[in-house]
């Protein structure tokens, strides 16, 4: 299929909406609660840091949009500076990070909601909104910069008056001096770990690159000038909610700062800032949502995923098995509503995608040194190596349940790559071996157990029972696996 | 349809299942959903490995089963 040709008609304001609308999500807005009882006061200073980290990344993303001019990314920036396994592994981390991100968008929109309408259930309303919204893009999206610039200004007109408001009842009513107990530098590390999530989705606009006029200066600006107003409105709203509320209570609120509002509002400034959040979450989860289907289309149509995930839908014209399949894995995560453990595990994509778009403009300036580039990232290579260092030091600071489940998601990607690259017969007989020893392992558990040789302590007979059924079936299902992938014949 | 593309698409539908299962267990236990760690009498400490096992089991068997599923 042709890549559409766009036009170029975003100027400098349209184009900087983009990287801040790209980033306004509802769930933003509640995760400033959680790390307020992280750091305490310091989540001021951890807010400001986070976002001169972002930016550092920011630059190289500029340099490759601006060098780049095609449609896709970052997975296109490491399909150009290294291809193979590391593009792929940069596809795969793109379409995770989207897919955990739309799920982290529909919980923040069901949390600011649950302020207003306390009955809702967190999970169910986050999931219903991923359906939706899926749907929405299965039927096709006009999606405009124009309707983005609409959602962003508003949000920011909602902003600006929560902030003012907020700060007017700040002067006319001093805070009563809280007692500051001092939290260590793991726990700001780790508070900077959770928050960098504030500034992710502004690499919206290099992302755009083909539909910017003037990219070598329009995106560079739009870059720093979405980074600096993004800096001065989160670190403006803590700022404001911590002398309204100490930390500590912020972090025991669904939605922190529509309980801000509410103290220094009233009940009318907590229903503003409340519709004017859930637009930003309604907005955040459809973008996400958009973006992680046309990421699986685009490594589909690469061949590094089956083909029927490029499928376009005939009536619709929108890659509709790849929307199903990224709304199945966004209702999953949605359906768990929990906050901090999808935060984190958008954070982890994000910080593989920022370290090989760093390592991506280091390689492209030794291997293309003639590239053009109207955009270079200022001190090269300060800015992309301590984008790298920034990135791999915060990874240290990540749940490490979410670790886990990274590494699992790298041996993931590692098996799905060699399984398109390497010979499906081959792959077949491997994983046959694979069944047959998971087979061995499960029925040998069920004999253990079955004779009593190993006991499940604490556990009512009927419960052991079951176990060793399950058990009996699984190897079963197993062997036979096992012995149908074996038997495949090689064409 | 042949008697083994059935038998295969059968076998490879419920060994997916069998991992989808596993890895979505093996979340709802490490995070205690509905109580489980304590119905299964498994300790905290050793919850991280039960996280890994089940996942890594569950992987493997789904990519197995999609395997038998899509048999040419």
């Amino acid at each position: 299929m042709d890549e559409p040709h766009l036009k170029r008609d975003l100027g400098l304001i349209r184009t900087t909406m983009l990287g801040i609308g790209g980033t306004l999500s509802a769930a933003n807005f509640v995760i400033i609660g959680e790390a307020a009882g992280m750091a305490g006061y310091a989540i001021v200073p951890i807010v400001v840091i986070c976002g001169l980290l972002s930016l550092l990344t920011m630059f190289s993303y500029a340099e490759l949009g601006t060098a780049i001019p095609l449609a896709g990314g970052e997975y296109t920036f490491a399909k150009v500076a290294y291809g193979g396994f590391t593009s792929f592994l940069t596809g795969w981390f793109e379409w995770l990070s989207n897919m955990f991100y739309a799920a982290l968008s529909a919980i923040g929109f069901a949390y600011v909601l649950s302020f207003l309408l306390p009955q809702i259930n967190i999970e169910l309303t986050a999931v219903v909104l991923v359906i939706v919204f899926s749907i929405v893009n299965l039927r096709g999206t006009k999606e405009t910069a124009t309707a983005e610039t609409i959602i962003t200004v508003t949000v920011l007109a909602v902003l600006t008056i929560f902030i003012i408001g907020a700060w007017s009842f700040v002067s006319g009513n001093p805070a009563t001096p809280q007692s500051v107990s001092l939290v260590g530098p793991l726990g700001i590390f780790a508070a900077t770990a959770y928050l960098f999530e504030l500034y992710l989705g502004a690499e919206a606009v290099a992302a755009a690159q083909a539909e910017v006029k003037n990219p070598g200066r329009t995106i560079p600006l739009a870059i720093i000038l979405s980074a600096v107003v993004l800096i001065a409105l989160y670190t403006s709203v803590v700022v404001v909610a911590v002398n309204i509320a100490s930390p500590q209570v912020l972090s025991e609120q669904s939605s922190p700062i529509a309980f801000v509002a509410q103290q220094a509002l009233g009940p009318a400034g907590a229903i503003l800032i409340t519709i004017g959040l859930a637009i930003a979450g309604l907005a955040a989860t459809n973008e996400a949502i958009l973006a992680q289907s046309r990421v699986l289309y685009a490594m589909s149509r690469d061949g590094y995923l089956p083909k029927a995930l490029c499928k376009v839908h005939k009536r619709f014209c929108t890659p509709h098995v790849a929307i199903i399949v990224s709304a199945i894995f966004t209702m999953i995560f949605a359906a768990t509503g929990l906050v901090n453990f999808v935060v984190y595990a958008v954070n982890f994509g994000f910080i593989v995608g920022f370290s090989i778009v760093n390592m991506s403009v280091i390689r492209l300036r030794k291997i293309a040194p003639h590239l053009k580039r109207p955009f270079k990232a200022p001190l090269y290579p300060l800015t992309p190596i301590a984008g790298i260092a920034a990135s791999i030091f915060l990874s240290l600071f990540i749940e490490p349940s979410v670790l886990i489940l990274g590494v699992e998601l790298i041996i993931v990607a590692l098996l799905v790559y060699y399984i398109r690259m390497v010979g499906h017969h081959r792959m077949r007989i491997a994983f046959g071996g694979i069944s047959l020893g998971l087979g061995a392992f499960a029925a040998f558990s069920a004999y253990l157990l079955g004779t009593n040789s190993i006991v499940l302590q604490g556990i009512s007979s009927e419960v052991t029972t079951l176990v060793l059924y399950v058990l009996f079936f699984v190897s079963i299902v197993q062997i036979l696996a096992g012995v149908l992938n074996m038997i495949v014949p090689d064409r | 349809m042949e008697t083994k593309t059935i038998l295969s698409k059968t076998i490879g539908v419920m060994q997916t299942g069998i991992g989808v299962v596993a890895m979505i267990f093996a979340f709802l236990a490490f995070y205690d959903i509905f109580g489980i760690q304590t119905v299964l009498g498994i300790s905290s400490e050793s919850i991280g490995l039960y996280l890994w096992v089940f996942v890594i089991f569950g992987l493997l068997s789904s990519i197995s089963g999609l395997f038998l599923f899509y048999e040419r």
